[in-house]
């Protein structure tokens, strides 16, 4: 397929080939020449800069000055002129202000309008996000961070969402890049930051750079938001012991938050529930590993549970999922 | 606390008070315009009293902003469960000036999420009544979430009827994913209590999914609504899947307890016999059969 006709939500890169339409997602470099005509997918380093919002004219104050300027004039028209150039010059000033006032109420008008817009469609990213409608999140996730944005708010919207999509391919290399750069570069709301530490942590311990996620960790076990404990920490200690091979500290940590886990993670519970089971494997414990991989497969798939975390592929083949109606597969 | 009658008044005193000034000041800027044009020789520049007129709108347009600055505050610290401190951030802008409609109209719809929240369910439906009782011009985006609260808040007092009339009109409305699942939630609520279990049935496995986007106490709620319509309608596969979900996300005996009907999918292994159906009738036939 030429460049030129190549679909807008078709990237190609030397990692990675998508299709948003399929979905389908292949690791084939391209061929010579062809690199240079396109872009790469979710290139991090571009969308950073090309989406820093650009400076505008400030078209509001340029406008209360021409009206100050107008009014001055007028009166200063008002006291040397004769009486019919005063007439006239009244008229004059008093067309021009409407003029201008009209001007201001329509370009103000305007910027909103284009900014509704813009929060539109993030607001259409964050449900793709939330659908798992991977593909084509990261469609419009490249479109719009492609060009400057309108407000520096959506912009870190649109990059948190951008650092979702970025995990969910594996590339948390990327990931953890944006998240640095939100968090050195921008300022951010408690929980916003907390979460960031967060992902950033998880795609630490993902990426095996081990030192720096423990590191990340006892950053996090200092800080809470309102000084609640948090799941997610809790879910990234049980992943990291399970990953360094201390199952029986995995298994500790698990059964001590179970009811902040069960309270804050929702359907991500299953995450916990997979990675226990596979503690529980590794200790040799076969009943407890059982029954808690079967509580991890009734809220999520195995073949989702086995994207998100590679160690608990050795449980697919030994313990049995939950049964599932036919309809839900 | 802030009463509901107090706010409703307060909303429409301020209301009657920032169209009269509103009109106050357009009726000055165009008789000051007319005295400009007018040929007649006056001592007064009409020229001046525009200006007057134009920074009295631009310092109380700014002072309105303020307002709206406090009012978009509101959701999240409500989100967040920090309701005192919300109470506080509604008050702060109920009692703020305004010039346009719009802050006044969603900080009373801000004050109706809080009581919502708050499980207060007649204030929440008195305060959301008020809000689709305006003429919403600029914030009809207001809409639908107001119509949602009132939905549940009626539903929680036992008007299925207002209820109904509720949901209904959000049918015609294109939903926000996060709408549609507050629907469905009522959906699912005000099904069950109406016994319409096939209807509940149908679509199940979407329904499920969008289950499972919710938080943890609304999800069990909405798979243990599920599972309930799956043992009346004899889907044994259904009901035992969503139950044994539902016990790993909540506790049991605290959802039983706010949805008592509930108590039924827990407290029998097996759907128990219905009554005999009329010649014709297939009120629970599961959709695949």
């Amino acid at each position: 397929m030429a460049a030129a006709e190549r679909p807008p939500w078709l990237w190609r890169s030397n990692r990675v080939t998508m299709n948003a339409t399929t979905g389908e997602i292949s690791t084939e470099s391209p061929k010579a020449g062809e690199a240079s005509a396109a872009p790469e997918f979710l290139d991090v380093a571009t969308l950073l800069e090309r989406s820093q919002p650009v400076g505008r004219a400030p078209w509001i104050w340029i406008g209360i000055a021409l009206l100050t300027g107008t009014m001055l004039a007028s009166g200063y028209g008002s006291a040397h002129a004769g009486r019919p150039q005063q007439q006239l010059l009244s008229t004059m000033a008093s067309a021009a202000m409407l003029a201008l006032m009209a001007g201001m109420a329509v370009f103000s008008w305007n910027t909103v309008r284009s900014h509704r817009e813009e929060q539109r469609r993030i607001e259409a990213v964050e449900e793709l996000v939330q659908l798992r409608r991977w593909p084509q999140a990261a469609g419009m996730l490249g479109l719009m961070l492609s060009a400057p944005m309108r407000t520096q708010q959506t912009r870190v919207q649109a990059l948190l969402y951008l650092t979702s999509v970025l995990a969910r391919y594996h590339r948390f290399g990327d990931a953890i890049a944006v998240e640095e750069y939100l968090l050195d570069n921008l300022q951010l709301d408690e929980r916003t930051e907390y979460a960031l530490l967060l992902a950033r942590a998880m795609g630490l311990l993902h990426e095996d750079r081990l030192f720096d996620a423990d590191r990340a960790i006892s950053d996090l076990r200092r800080g809470s938001v309102e000084g609640r404990e948090s799941a997610g920490l809790a879910l990234i200690e049980i992943y990291r012991d399970v990953k360094t091979g201390h199952p029986a500290e995995a298994i500790a940590m698990f059964e001590q938050k179970r009811t902040i886990l069960r309270q804050q993670l929702a359907h991500r519970l299953a995450d916990a529930y997979g990675l226990a089971a596979r503690a529980y494997d590794m200790q040799g414990f076969d009943d407890q590993a059982c029954s808690n991989w079967r509580r991890a497969t009734l809220l999520c798939p195995a073949g989702e549970l086995r994207r998100r975390y590679a160690e608990v592929i050795p449980l697919i083949a030994k313990y049995q999922p939950a049964e599932t109606p036919a309809e839900a597969r | 606390m802030i009463s509901a009658q107090y706010a409703i008044s307060r909303f429409r005193r301020d209301m009657t008070f920032g169209t009269l000034l509103r009109s106050l000041l357009l009726a000055g800027a165009a008789f000051s315009l007319l005295l400009s044009l007018s040929p007649i020789d006056g001592r007064v520049d009409g020229t001046m009293i525009l200006v007057v007129i134009a920074a009295i709108w631009l310092a109380l347009s700014y002072r309105s902003a303020r307002g709206l600055r406090l009012a978009a505050q509101s959701p999240s610290v409500i989100a967040s469960g920090q309701f005192d401190q919300a109470e506080a951030h509604v008050e702060m802008a109920l009692r703020s000036f305004s010039l346009f409609r719009t802050v006044k109209l969603r900080t009373l719809h801000h004050l109706a999420l809080l009581r919502h929240a708050e499980r207060r369910w007649d204030d929440a439906a008195i305060l959301s009544r008020t809000v689709l009782g305006n003429r919403l011009g600029a914030s009809h985006p207001l809409t639908k979430p107001s119509r949602l609260i009132l939905a549940d808040a009626l539903l929680e007092l036992g008007d299925l009827g207002g209820a109904y009339a509720a949901m209904a009109s959000l049918y015609n409305h294109r939903l926000t994913l996060a709408e549609a699942m507050e629907l469905m939630l009522v959906q699912l609520d005000y099904s069950a209590r109406i016994g319409a279990w096939q209807a509940m049935m149908s679509g199940v496995a979407d329904k499920v999914q969008l289950a499972e986007l919710m938080p943890a106490g609304n999800s069990a709620r909405a798979q243990g609504l599920l599972a309930l319509a799956a043992m009346k309608c004899g889907r044994e596969d259904w009901k035992k899947w969503l139950a044994d979900r539902v016990e790993l996300l909540a506790d049991v005996e605290e959802l039983c307890r706010l949805r008592p009907m509930l108590w039924e999918v827990w407290s029998r292994q097996t759907a128990p016999p219905e009554r005999p159906l009329a010649t014709g009738e297939n009120r629970c036939l599961a959709p695949s059969a």
